[in-house]
């Protein structure tokens, strides 16, 4: 087991890192750059608590190889928006109730975040689409869908 | 523990690390599949070699009439490709039902082929195309239609430790003909199907010139429907001869019972209703000039 | 209509930023220094003796600190689910389960445990344990379990019936109800195994420092109760255990009430054998297969009426998969009765319910405790009589549902119902006329509406101990810091519970903070379990924060020179009833004589003032909650699929009297997710073992609840009765959710279809063999 130097840049900032061919993404990020805020759900890409934004990709990082963020742009929930500036869906989503436990949280946010780069007027249709590989229990996904959109509308006028 | 992980530039150069690894690397492409496999001692292998960097497996393209799809290809592209929705509207639908989201973005097509599992939709969908793959290897390269890539249940005829599929090929839709794609769900996503059946039909007139249907899981890999096909050769495009297409499909079926995804009774009833409708969509697609 | 300054409005969750930003601290997510972790070896058998145990290689792997097994651990007796902590005599706690027994009852029981430097490590070494079993018979059905030549499976339960517990609940004289009736239909239903499914799976830090004292994060829904739990398997004072939640939980829909399955003894008696913190994850399987599930069983329905439509008797029977460990066995069949004879005003009523042990996965507490599997029953058998009596099923319902001081077989009152205005507004929201005209002839995509009603709780008493202490300090700035040992599993009860001590103080939201879920820094409290969180903890937290407002009254009136009477507290000010803020009060009259011309304080200035005295305000609740019933109407439209054998729902319209939404939102959030939990109960979620006992559904891979692509349109309404036993006239909302969900939707399918379905989940399967039976 040969350790390999990943280079890749995470949240906007170069970052280089140890790895071994055998390590996934998720687990470099939550246990060698204590960067918790990605979940692990399952471990075998059912739930998308894990998903990251890769190339500008929404993509379960329990199932990608630690390699393949080699040379790649990695955004994780920890990136996107802070107090002095949210994520226009993470305004949306504290604001209309679409958290309860919190845990799919991160993943919803940045699979959501990878649907409103691509599109600032998704459909309902859409919406369902792209947020059915991330499982909730709590919402029964009724606020979520309304914060993606009301996130959308935010972003359309700021346009 | 794997012991290393590479990122071949070019096909010779991917070859070449197969041949030097002496059948203890295998291709990735998305993975999506095989990082599950590896750590459930499914699939032992020492290295990935990964072909995801390789320009021109991340292409599709169309010429002459031929698209081709490259082995680096996601699901989602090829959903979202304008031009498979146009021109093999049944593979562009197919793609965008495998996983979720993320899975679609991660997997590629031809990847989803090589796993060989029997429901791959997107293996349905190819199967009713037509479709044939290149294979690229150290002795050369050779063509295999996707319909002869199943050597049994999940063992497809690839071995990814010696053999890199480059591409896969079939002819676009022209005018007159048109494709469809059913599924048959437990849920819209993260859910393999109880059923899938792909259809491609060429009108002239009122008339079925020709239909080539695949249906799955009803035996090792998806199915062609033959029986179906010869009755439709040539004939009048009505609900009774579509119906009674849909009828003969079931002399090429063999569904096994499943605990999980549907008894072999259950899915013997149901898969004439999932042909008819797939004819009914192909037709309906060919008509509307959509493609 | 009072309009009030912080309840009653959807603010924003106070954990809304953490868990928006990926900083909200979970189990899963810890890291201590030193930590282990750890990985358990489960049975592969449903029920096996271990003839022995070889742990010697598995030691020996570099990396591994501890290897656990039944012979290095406490031999207590136990019972995972907090009712070892909560009941109350005559009955008795069963105990029945050890951390790691000699014996595995179940495919998943716990053999071993290690404790590595790392997962992959810890894995590697549970596969170096040697075990060797002698198989014993095993039995997975409830009915065949009870049978005399049935295997034992507990030897202290030899018929195996959990503590030999039988519920019967009789109310008037049933026979003579049923002898008096015009009508009377009977069916037998069975319902299946859901599982929560929650997100996050058990998890258990454990750190065992030198001096003997426990600390355990964990996942549980109940910090005081799980710290009973775990002073007791490791027979160490209490007040040395400390149990607390970091301090967000994944969810939990039930599956951790007490111990998060067998997490946190675990975790600590690795810690005491390594001598290093230890963290227990849970795999997504272990979650699945060697967690509490829900009940799963046979329900009977018996229900006599008179040709006018009145209920005139009622027989309930229900015999539940309690699985391999007591869990919540005995409790759930009391429930289920009580909720089943609590919906309708009959005068002849008979429960008769257990649970019977069988060599599957235990069944515990999930989202409803017996009263989804109550009501599907009992709405289609209400539905049935409807028909036959030529009456509308709302008519009929609307003429047999509870009032407010109508008799029940229940001890405390019905205080409240608005389960009128809810059918109403539901059946105005589905377009319940349009029943019976949704279908063309020939259609092979056939409508139905349909209706399902009930009622639930909103705390456990009297089927447990319950009750509920806080306490209120006013910082040194006049800032409120409220103490409860509630958690919040995302129920919204780090909200809410400040919202009531906001409203009741005279202080603006953000002028309160909660410490929550830690047994250390808070007072006992049950926990969240049987919705009652809000309505019991937020009635200890009303009492605390109205103790601490008296005594800042009291001591501005002390300092103001005017009796606390005449004072009043809004926002952050303290000042005369009727006079404005700030205004000086010479000549107007207010003022008595010998009183100081200063009328008002701030809150601020005056706790500063206090403190400089040497004093701080504390206030103190501690209740024991009255009990008071929610009720709900679902109204659900489906199609039905005759071709694939289909259904899909439309649009469910759930209305619930809540009593009082404390935060709309909030209460919105949680039916919501209620509702789809109840679509998947109804239409795909099941849980079947193989012919070994082994879970064929154990991934989300597998499990079918819904995706975000599978939710129909679901519309909320919320009726607000004001219940006069509720903090605010609040009631529980938590599990309301699902229980009448699945059986609106099996009476719109019976609409669309005129198939009564006696099982769910009406998936492919089912619905494809119904179909066919019709067709014959």
């Amino acid at each position: 087991m040969s350790d390999k130097t990943l280079k890749f840049t995470l949240n906007g900032e170069p970052m280089e890192i140890a790895v071994s061919p055998s390590d996934m993404l998720v687990d470099v990020l939550r246990d060698r750059l204590e960067l918790i805020g990605t979940k692990k759900g399952c471990g075998k890409g059912e739930c998308g608590a894990c998903t990251v934004i890769m190339d500008g990709e929404a993509v379960n990082s329990c199932l990608v190889p630690a390699m393949k963020a080699m040379g790649a742009t990695v955004e994780t929930i920890e990136g996107i928006g802070s107090p002095e500036k949210f994520h226009p869906v993470q305004e949306t989503f504290m604001d209309l109730g679409a958290i309860q436990c919190g845990f799919c949280t991160p993943g919803m946010i940045m699979s959501s975040k990878a649907l409103l780069d691509k599109t600032t007027s998704p459909t309902s249709k859409e919406i369902k689409k792209v947020l059915a590989g991330n499982i909730c229990r709590c919402t029964g996904y009724v606020k979520i869908e309304e914060a993606v959109l009301a996130a959308a509308e935010k972003m359309r006028e700021k346009q | 523990m794997l012991q290393d992980y590479l990122f071949p530039e070019t096909i010779d150069e991917a070859i070449s690390f197969l041949k030097s690894s002496t059948g203890q690397a295998r291709i990735i492409a998305g993975g999506t599949d095989l990082l599950l496999d590896i750590p459930d001692g499914k699939v032992k292998t020492g290295s990935l070699i990964d072909i995801t960097r390789i320009p021109e497996l991340r292409k599709i393209t169309m010429e002459n009439g031929v698209i081709c799809i490259g082995a680096a290809v996601t699901h989602n592209q090829v959903a979202n490709s304008e031009l498979i929705q146009e021109k093999a509207a049944a593979l562009a639908h197919a793609a965008s039902c495998v996983g979720s989201y993320q899975i679609r973005n991660s997997g590629t097509v031809i990847g989803n082929v090589c796993n060989a599992q029997p429901a791959a939709d997107t293996a349905v969908a190819l199967v009713a195309l037509g479709a044939m793959a290149e294979i690229a290897a150290d002795g050369g390269k050779e063509y295999v239609a996707v319909e002869k890539m199943y050597a049994g249940v999940g063992k497809s005829t690839i071995d990814s430790a010696s053999q890199l599929v480059t591409m896969v090929r079939f002819p676009a839709a022209q005018k007159n003909q048109g494709t469809a794609f059913v599924r048959l769900e437990q849920r819209k996503a993260l859910a393999l199907p109880m059923l899938n059946v792909a259809a491609w039909v060429s009108l002239e007139d009122d008339r079925f010139q020709w239909a080539r249907i695949s249906m799955a899981p009803v035996g090792p890999g998806p199915v062609r429907a033959l029986s179906a096909e010869q009755i439709l050769k040539g004939a009048e495009v009505k609900a009774d001869i579509i119906e009674k297409a849909a009828q003969a499909a079931l002399e090429q079926a063999n569904p096994r019972n499943s605990a999980l995804r549907g008894s072999r009774e259950y899915r013997t009833s149901v898969l004439p209703v999932l042909v008819r409708r797939a004819l009914e969509q192909a037709v309906a697609n060919a008509r509307c000039k959509c493609n | 209509m009072k309009d009030y300054n912080v309840i009653g409005h959807s603010v924003r969750r106070l954990d809304a930023v953490e868990k928006a930003t990926g900083t909200a601290g979970f189990t899963s997510d810890m890291k201590l220094p030193g930590m282990l972790y750890g990985k358990v070896l489960r049975s592969p058998h449903a029920h096996a003796r271990i003839l022995s145990i070889d742990t010697s290689e598995a030691e020996n792997l570099p990396g591994v600190k501890a290897v656990a097994t039944y012979k290095n651990t406490p031999r207590e007796l136990f019972n995972t689910s907090a009712t070892m902590t909560f009941t109350v005599p005559p009955l008795k706690p069963v105990l029945d389960q050890y951390i790691f027994d000699n014996v595995v009852r179940y495919v998943g029981d716990e053999v071993a445990a290690v404790a590595a430097a790392s997962e992959k490590i810890a894995e590697a070494a549970l596969k170096l344990i040697k075990v060797e079993y002698e198989l014993l018979p095993a039995v997975f059905d409830p009915l065949e379990a009870m049978t005399p030549e049935a295997p034992v499976i507990h030897e202290s339960h030899k018929k195996n019936i959990p503590g030999g517990e039988v519920i019967q609940i009789p109310y008037g004289d049933a026979e003579k109800g049923f002898a008096e009736s015009d009508l009377v239909i009977e069916k037998s239903f069975k319902v299946p195994v859901q599982k929560q499914a929650q997100m996050e799976t058990q998890a258990a830090v454990a750190q065992v420092g030198l001096d003997g004292k426990i600390t355990v994060w964990s996942t549980t829904q109940t910090p005081h109760p799980t710290k009973m739990i775990l002073a007791k398997i490791f027979s160490v004072p209490e007040s040395k255990v400390r149990v607390l939640n970091p301090p967000y939980i994944g969810g939990g829909f039930g599956v951790r009430i007490g111990l998060s399955a067998k997490a946190e003894p675990i975790a600590v008696a690795l810690s005491m054998l390594s001598k290093r913190p230890v963290k227990v994850v849970y795999t997504r399987k272990e979650d699945f297969i060697a967690s509490d599930t829900r009940h799963a069983g046979y329900v009977t329905v018996k229900l006599g009426a008179k040709k006018d439509g009145a209920f005139h008797g009622f027989y309930v029977k229900a015999i539940l998969n309690g699985g391999a460990y007591c869990s919540f066995s005995c409790e759930t069949p009391g429930v289920l009765g009580c909720m089943a004879l609590a919906v309708y005003r009959i005068p002849n009523q008979l429960y008769y319910g257990h649970s019977v042990y069988t060599n599957t996965t235990p069944s515990g507490a999930m989202r409803g405790f017996g009263n989804p599997q109550a009501m599907y029953p009992i709405e289609s058998v209400v539905d049935m009589m409807a028909e036959q009596l030529g009456m509308d099923p709302l008519e009929l319902r609307l003429k047999n549902i509870m009032q407010v001081g109508d008799p029940w077989a229940l001890p405390y009152k019905c205080s409240s119902t608005g389960l009128a205005e809810c059918i109403e507004k539901g059946a105005r929201s589905i377009g319940w006329e349009k029943r019976g005209k949704l279908n063309q002839p020939g259609a092979k995509k056939l409508r139905g509406i349909g209706v399902g009603v009930g009622t639930h709780c909103s705390n456990a008493w009297p089927w447990c101990g319950d009750y509920s202490n806080a306490y209120i300090t006013v910082q040194q700035d006049g800032s409120i810091h409220l103490a409860t040992g509630v958690p919040d599993m995302g129920t919204g009860t780090s909200t809410s519970l400040p919202q009531l001590a906001a409203e009741v103080m005279g202080v603006r939201l953000d002028q309160v903070s909660i410490t929550f879920a830690d047994t250390q820094s808070t007072p006992f409290d049950i926990g969240s379990h049987a919705s009652r969180t809000l309505y019991a903890a937020g009635t200890a937290v009303v009492a605390a924060t109205r103790d601490a407002r008296r005594q800042v009254l009291e001591y501005a009136g002390d300092l103001l020179k005017v009796p606390p009477e005449r004072l009043e507290l809004q926002n952050s000010v303290i000042y005369i009833a009727g006079q404005a803020v700030g205004d000086d009060c010479a000549g107007s009259g207010v003022c008595q004589v010998g009183e100081s011309e200063r009328k008002s304080i701030s809150l601020k200035e005056l706790a500063y003032t206090a403190h400089l005295r040497n004093k701080q305000f504390i206030g103190i609740g501690r209740i024991v909650p009255e009990n008071a019933p929610p009720w709900h109407a679902h109204f659900a439209e489906v199609e039905v699929d005759t071709e694939l054998c289909q259904v899909r729902v439309i649009k469910i319209a759930a209305v619930h009297d809540v009593g009082k939404a404390i935060n709309p939102m909030i209460v919105e959030g949680q039916i919501e997710g209620g509702v789809l939990m109840g679509i998947g109960y109804a239409l795909s979620e099941e849980i079947k073992y193989d012919e070994k006992g082994k879970q064929l559904q154990d991934s989300f891979h597998k499990y079918m609840l819904a995706t975000a692509d599978d939710a129909p349109e679901i519309d909320i309404m919320i009726v607000e009765s004001n219940d006069p036993t509720g903090p605010f006239g609040a009631k529980g909302v938590g599990e309301t959710g699902l229980v009448p969900t699945a059986a609106a939707i099996a009476n719109a399918v019976y609409d669309a279809t005129g198939i009564r379905f006696t099982e769910i989940p009406l998936n492919e399967e089912r619905v494809y063999q119904a179909l066919k039976e019709i067709s014959k």
